[in-house]
């Protein structure tokens, strides 16, 4: 197909638009950002378009940084990730193994009951007395089980293990490899997008996740930083995150601007998705995005 | 929602008949197998199952230490006699319209655009930003909204203001906050929800594109004869897919957006299992929601996965 190089009015229109779109999404992150990295004093007069900070200054993330209850959720939200995402790979990858595997007996019926599991949705309140009789409530445990496996991911997982080709397993039976050094030795090695794509999916899941958190975690010190962050940011709940104590104790926190800190923590829960994004467009978009048109 | 679509079942192995003995010694070999699956099946059974069956507590009285009290279908007449289930359920209904309906075809028009675009560092960048918010969480998008939708600092209003146009606090106006759900909806989704167009369109065969230049076909006549017609099955496949879902209306998202002022014209069918089941502890009657949900839900589903199988040939899964 033909390349079109030159910069006609139609690409120039076409540009103003998606550009628009784009701009949408970047201002307003651009925007927290800003303000989180203002002095107190500037941020307060600083309006919804500004994207470079005024009077720079890291008090906000001085404060979220060494904010107890902040901190704490960080780092229970990092160990269920890390914990709960392990849970995730190690479960979907060993069952999507054993479900490619020909000739499996009941294959269809565990397919069919799988399925059937995603399709209806248990009721909150079941699912809530469960937790609370297997005596989860309020551990971590409870958050990371009860999303152990996500049935769209095991059935993605199953598409990548059916590429690889059937003469590699029964040359490796040939040689005597038992299911354990064929999944460590063959299937992991082989399918190394599949395994990136489905570990970033499953990890935004587990770092984004606040609801059942915000039912299961009930101690203020096991909560997850989605829940404060919901609690402070979207409900407005200044006090809980800056109790009265706290506001004689530091000095920081008599003159802050609480949208810019607002706007911080919303940067500090952004992080990690930035830092997994790059793998998810390397590996699962990178068919889309290839740069021009396929040959 | 187009992880789905790439499940469409390969060549299964052909079927061998088996008689008893020779099951037993498929079994004892496929031992191992099964014992590898064992932590998956349980967790299903624990976390999935035991909730299922847990659902007929919409026919019991709920008790923590005694025995559940057989009531029959009391939770459900009296689920049909308020009129708040009626509200949530339209709630529910106008909210799924809005955003599997009015916008789609606003996630066509992106993936039509983004392929016409020629600049490819251009349309790099606007992929790598239009595909980043499908990654935030919906606590985060709603502060992200909350701020720009300020009357004081935000945004839009500021934009209002440069057309001298009032300003308004969307978050707590009853007719705009359906308007910022679907627009929220399509920030986070646009980008996203394209791809699966967009892969059609880079599947079209080269070749037809050059035969039509060479018949003298602009952009517009290849889009309308060429890149159209090739979105009509992904179009109808994801439209019907979105039927299947139409009961969620997106709980994550109405949660954080909703507030008080707001609730009667966001208020959910999943927000009302949760307000009244959670909240206020009325465990039966938050059940007998979730139940219906459910069963209409899997009837849904399966409904369109007959449709889908009937129209483009290939099913939900």
């Amino acid at each position: 197909m033909k390349k079109y190089k030159k910069l006609s009015l139609g690409q120039i229109l076409l540009m103003l638009i998606l550009g628009a779109v784009t701009l949408t999404m970047i201002i307003p992150m651009l925007n927290i950002l800003a303000r989180s990295l203002s002095s107190p004093e500037a941020s307060v007069n600083m309006g919804g378009l500004e994207i470079l900070p005024r009077d720079f200054d890291l008090i906000n993330y001085r404060i979220v940084f060494n904010h107890p209850a902040l901190m704490s959720a960080f780092w229970n939200s990092i160990i269920v990730t890390i914990v709960g995402t392990a849970i995730n790979i190690i479960l979907t990858t060993t069952a999507a193994y054993v479900l490619t595997r020909p000739n499996l007996m009941f294959k269809r019926a565990i397919m069919i009951f799988l399925i059937f599991m995603m399709l209806f949705e248990p009721g909150l309140v079941p699912e809530y007395l469960i937790v609370q009789k297997l005596g989860l409530m309020g551990s971590k445990w409870s958050v990371i089980l009860v999303t152990a496996v996500n049935v769209y991911y095991l059935i993605i997982m199953m598409r990548y293990f059916e590429e690889i080709p059937a003469s590699i397993f029964e040359a490796a039976t040939l040689d005597g490899a038992g299911h354990l050094r064929m999944l460590f030795s063959i299937v992991f090695p082989l399918s190394k997008a599949g395994m990136a794509t489905i570990t970033m999916f499953y990890a935004v899941l587990r770092w984004n996740e606040y609801f059942r958190a915000s039912i299961y975690l009930i101690k203020a010190k096991d909560t997850l930083l989605q829940v404060v962050l919901r609690q402070f940011v979207v409900l407005g709940d200044t006090a809980s995150i800056v109790g009265q104590q706290n506001l004689f104790n530091y000095n920081d926190l008599a003159r802050i601007d609480y949208t810019a800190l607002k706007g911080a923590t919303i940067i500090v829960a952004i992080i990690p998705v930035l830092l997994l994004y790059p793998i998810v467009l390397k590996y699962y978009a990178k068919d889309v995005m290839g740069g021009g048109i396929k040959e | 929602m187009s992880i789905v679509m790439k499940t469409a079942k390969k060549g299964e192995p052909p079927k061998i008949k088996l008689n008893l003995s020779q099951v037993w010694t498929r079994l004892r070999t496929d031992m191992i197998l099964y014992l590898i699956l064992a932590p998956t099946i349980a967790y299903f059974v624990i976390f999935r199952l035991l909730p299922i069956i847990g659902m007929r507590l919409a026919f019991y009285n709920y008790s923590a230490r005694g025995q559940w009290t057989f009531v029959g279908w009391k939770y459900f007449e009296m689920i049909f006699k308020t009129s708040a289930f009626t509200d949530i359920l339209s709630n529910t209904l106008i909210i799924s319209f809005m955003k599997f309906v009015l916008l789609f075809p606003f996630f066509v028009l992106f993936a039509i655009l983004l392929n016409e675009l020629r600049i490819a560092g251009f349309r790099k960048y606007v992929q790598v930003v239009s595909y980043l918010p499908h990654f935030l969480s919906w606590v985060v998008i709603a502060g992200i909204w909350i701020a720009a939708l300020s009357p004081s600092s935000g945004a839009v209003n500021q934009i209002l203001g440069i057309f001298n146009l009032p300003s308004i606090d969307f978050m707590t106006d009853k007719t705009a906050i359906r308007w910022i759900l679907m627009f929220s909806e399509a920030w986070r989704s646009i980008g996203w929800d394209s791809i699966f167009y967009f892969t059609a369109i880079i599947a079209i065969p080269p070749s037809l594109f050059e035969a039509a230049e060479i018949d003298g076909a602009n952009r517009m006549n290849i889009i309308r004869y060429i890149i159209l017609p090739a979105l009509v099955t992904p179009m109808i496949t994801m439209f019907i897919l979105n039927l299947g879902f139409f009961l969620n209306a997106g709980f994550d998202q109405v949660l954080n957006f909703s507030n008080d002022a707001v609730l009667s014209a966001v208020d959910i069918l999943d927000t009302y299992i949760y307000r009244i089941g959670i909240q206020n502890a009325q465990y039966s009657l938050s059940t007998a929601v979730s139940l219906i949900k459910g069963v209409v839900g899997v009837f849904l589903v399966l409904l369109t996965h007959l449709i889908s199988k009937k129209i483009t040939g290939k099913g939900v899964w």
